[in-house]
């Protein structure tokens, strides 16, 4: 970390700073993908940095902010009461455009992911300069990326580690199902503050060890391995790791294993994080790299954050060696049945319903709390008809018959992958991405009265006379055009299609 | 027993709280002409609309704050029926008090719609008024408008493009900023306000906005299709992703099918959003239907067992052949479906060449190994 002082102090935004935001104004020359620091997002070509900007993380580094008194953003001008409205409403979209994140032309992705996601406990996490600890922070954004992982990426497996006090802990295995880890999530956050209370050194040798052995074990030994991105993800808050053997060798171990570790640093970039990120990544030496950011913020840790959810795009070097030696893989899957999971079976009167227990292949415990009651005798009589109370939905696997509660998953008994079409389904929008939209230029007269996707009123154009020129220099036009179809948008309407909808209405009914 | 009446004491007053909130009820009817003709001997499209009025009608006397919006959707594009900023409904209305002789006689000028120049009660309440004008009248536009380019053999369902406007409608509605609703409110108010020249409809644009800005506080969503269309040609796609974002959203897809076959992907639609979906055989009592089964408001739907039919057939359908599969080959470039490994080698969908050594581990069949023979010979013949 000490060479990199300097570049710290810099105030130059673009020179190569180690920082991610700095690397990804300089897109990598191997994979030119447009995902973005805070600079890039902001969508305009020449950002109005003059009297509007945003309040707070315009300039980066928190403390490199000038300090920003709000009333000095309003200006006045002819127009008393509507150039205020402007503004407001420009600040608002600015914010907004900074949220937005610009979707790529479509990549060849890496869908069936398995992450490791390595959280610092070690002291330095009880510093206070993320509120209220940066431990209890990283825990909350932890979950919010658990949630937002597996919603995008539904044939992925996660694992959490925490590193703490020299030795890595783990805190819920590799495993499909968010329930499951928001539920050792949230226990380990009840015992924040005593039992697993940030303390000691952290161990990257340790934890990287045991994420590559957690990975090995799931994927190691059967055809499944080439198919799978292998991840790591390090939230690493602390300055320095202590190890007890070398760190290289590990590192060398990650890179046979076709392991790639991103790091996000809370307070500043250490050396060794970077090579581990550089050589795991196959970048350069002395390059920076997306995969590697050191948090600006709040709002930037959250970004940086988010920005692991989206699968990682295959590398060009990547994808010619297997087009060199051999295709791509081709993946058996099981699209299983469902089954109804309650045999019952009519007592000699039909008033009485027995349900037999069903045990699941692959989580036999639920079926055994089912079990310590036996048999469950609902009471038909009481106009109950024949509903169940039960609405667990069971599945089976095609190949075996085994059958399954949770989708997807492997097969417990005969490993083939068993995934619903939904969950394909929910991959797409990563492969097709929607096209950005563009903003329209001011101009004095639209097309467009009302925005195509939720009917909003679009201001009305100004008119280009000399008098308020200042005023147009702080206007922005509220319209978003789909290029495919031609149709405006509010920014609303823009930012919910890409980040939530993924398709355009307008092209939708061409 | 302290604790019995404790819990029940509680227990009322969440739901209490919970019911209170507006809904917004947003109608996509989807009029493609073919799967209408095809019933034509059950309901009537009028018919429908009638009933579908009603519907929506009884939806906004549930709650002072309750939100519709009306999507067709045909095969010429979906269109906002209600709410609809291009029109404005009072001016409409002093047309017709102007005219004042030709007042119809409510409903039963619907079904001779383009001869009459009003074509509801202009007695009725306020809200019911604008919405049913409105969406009749944009209805026959739609109509004539389909009549016109009906030669037109092309003809593509666009279900995905509806339910995409709904969604944003949706979204709009449900996390409306206030900060900005002062210079672009809402769009119904806006163009009230903006037209108004008697102080009459300015008074209503208050009441109007002092209704919406209620609502922002918490709003709940569903949607209806109804639809007649038997033809599954659907993008897939797109509706998957509008179905993906509806369950973000917490917004229910209700689906209301009419004509002869199930549409599994409306089936996978409702199933995934807590929705209901129906088959209704006889359309006939439809408003029957739509008042019982499709009036479950969200806030309560945790809380009865809806009329849907949870037996929805997922099964993903093959690239090549078409048929529905079980054990299958997924691209892993596309993602896409193939139940039988083709003989190419390639993928039909994005044509990358797939892995020999993976192509033939896969289609090899079962093997006996030989008793106390190596295994390495076992595994590479």
């Amino acid at each position: 970390m000490g060479a990199t002082d300097e570049e710290y102090l810099s105030p130059n935004r673009d020179t190569n700073t180690p920082s991610s935001k700095a690397a990804s104004a300089e897109p990598d020359s191997k994979v030119d993908k447009d995902e973005g620091g805070v600079s890039k997002r902001t969508r305009s070509t020449a950002p109005p940095r003059g009297p509007v900007s945003d309040l707070k993380g315009q300039n980066g580094y928190a403390w490199e902010d000038e300090y920003q008194r709000s009333w000095d953003i309003v200006k006045d001008d002819e127009h008393g009461g509507r150039s205020l409205e402007n503004i407001i409403k420009t600040m608002i979209e600015n914010r907004k455009k900074k949220i937005m994140k610009n979707p790529s032309t479509p990549f060849q992705r890496g869908i069936i992911r398995s992450l490791i996601v390595i959280i610092d406990g070690s002291s330095a996490m009880s510093e206070k300069d993320l509120r209220p600890t940066r431990f209890s922070m990283t825990l909350s954004y932890l979950q919010e990326f658990v949630v937002e992982f597996f919603d995008q990426n539904p044939i992925s497996q996660l694992g959490i580690i925490l590193m703490r006090n020299g030795v890595s802990n783990l805190v819920s295995e590799v495993n499909g199902s968010p329930q499951y880890h928001l539920d050792k999530i949230r226990q380990l956050k009840a015992r924040q503050h005593n039992r697993y209370e940030p303390k000691g050194d952290p161990s990257l040798q340790n934890s990287l060890e045991m994420a590559r052995s957690l990975l090995k074990y799931n994927f190691g030994n059967n055809a499944n391995d080439t198919k799978n991105s292998k991840e790591v993800l390090i939230i690493f808050g602390a300055l320095f790791t202590s190890d007890p053997g070398d760190i290289h060798k590990t590192i060398d171990n990650l890179v046979k294993d076709e392991i790639k570790v991103k790091i996000i640093g809370l307070s500043a970039q250490v050396a060794i994080c970077q090579e581990l990120v550089n050589r795991t990544n196959h970048q350069q030496k002395n390059l920076g790299s997306k995969n590697y950011g050191v948090i600006m913020n709040e709002s930037h840790f959250k970004e940086l954050w988010m920005d692991c959810v989206i699968p990682l795009p295959i590398t060009t070097t990547e994808s010619q060696e297997t087009k060199a030696s051999k295709g791509v893989p081709l993946i058996k899957m099981g699209f299983p049945t469902k089954i109804q999971p309650v045999l019952t079976s009519s007592l000699s009167s039909n008033d009485y319903i027995i349900e037999f227990p069903q045990l699941s292949a692959s989580d036999p415990t639920q079926g055994l709390e089912d079990a310590k009651q036996a048999i469950e005798i609902t009471n038909n009589n009481n106009g109950g008809g024949g509903l169940h109370s039960n609405n667990v939905i069971g599945y089976q696997c095609p190949q075996c018959k085994s059958k399954v509660v949770n989708l997807p998953t492997l097969c417990p008994v005969c490993g083939l992958m068993l995934i619903l079409s939904t969950h394909l389904a929910r991959s797409y929008h990563h492969l097709v991405p929607l096209v950005p939209f563009k903003e329209v230029p001011v101009s004095s007269k639209y097309d467009s009265k009302y925005c195509f996707g939720c009917l909003l009123k679009f201001p009305r154009g100004v008119k280009n006379d000399g008098k308020n020129r200042n005023a147009l220099e702080t206007m922005t036009s509220s319209r978003y055009r789909c290029y495919k179809c031609s149709h405006d948008f509010c920014i609303d309407c823009d930012v919910f299609i890409h980040e939530v909808l993924h398709n355009c209405p307008g092209c939708e009914n061409n | 027993m302290d604790a019995i009446s404790d819990r029940v004491f509680t227990e009322s007053t969440t739901i209490e709280a919970s019911n209170d909130d507006p809904s917004l009820l947003t109608v996509i009817l989807d009029i493609s002409p073919a799967g209408w003709f095809r019933i034509r001997d059950q309901i009537s499209i009028h018919e429908l609309a009638k009933s579908l009025l009603v519907f929506m009608n009884a939806h906004l006397s549930l709650n002072n704050s309750n939100q519709v919006a009306f999507i067709a959707s045909s095969p010429e594009g979906s269109k906002f029926l209600y709410p609809n900023p291009n029109k404005n409904y009072d001016e409409v209305r002093r047309h017709q008090s102007i005219s004042g002789s030709h007042i119809g006689d409510g409903r039963e000028d619907e079904q001779a719609p383009e001869f009459a120049p009003t074509l509801v009660n202009r007695g009725m309440y306020r809200q019911f008024r604008v919405v049913d004008e409105a969406v009749l009248e944009e209805l026959n536009e739609c109509f004539k408008q389909i009549a016109k380019n009906i030669q037109n053999e092309d003809q593509k369902s666009t279900l995905s493009g509806a339910l995409s406007m709904a969604l944003a409608y949706t979204n709009r509605m449900l996390t409306l900023d206030q900060s900005i609703s002062t210079t672009t409110a809402s769009a119904i108010n806006s163009t009230t306000s903006v037209n108004a020249n008697a102080g009459n409809s300015n008074s209503n644009s208050n009441s109007a906005a002092g209704a919406a800005s209620n609502s922002i506080t918490s709003m709940r969503s569903r949607i209806l299709i109804v639809s007649a269309n038997d033809e599954d040609d659907v993008k897939y796609i797109p509706i998957m992703n509008s179905i993906f974002a509806a369950q973000k959203m917490k917004t229910s897809i209700d689906i209301a099918k009419l004509g002869f076959k199930d549409s599994s992907y409306l089936q996978q639609a409702s199933d995934a959003t807590n929705g209901i979906y129906l088959h209704i055989d006889d359309p006939r009592g439809i408003i029957q239907v739509l008042t019982s089964a499709f009036f479950v408001e969200p806030s309560i739907r945790p809380f009865i067992i809806l009329p849907t039919n949870s037996n929805v057939n997922y099964r993903a359908s093959c690239f090549i052949t078409g048929k529905s599969v079980d054990v299958g080959y997924v691209c892993s470039v596309c993602l896409c479906i193939m139940s039988i490994i083709p003989e190419t080698g390639k993928c039909p969908a994005c044509s990358s060449i797939f892995d020999d050594k993976i192509i033939a581990q896969l289609s090899k069949g079962p093997v006996v190994l030989k008793k106390r023979k190596l295994d390495t010979n076992g595994t590479t013949s």
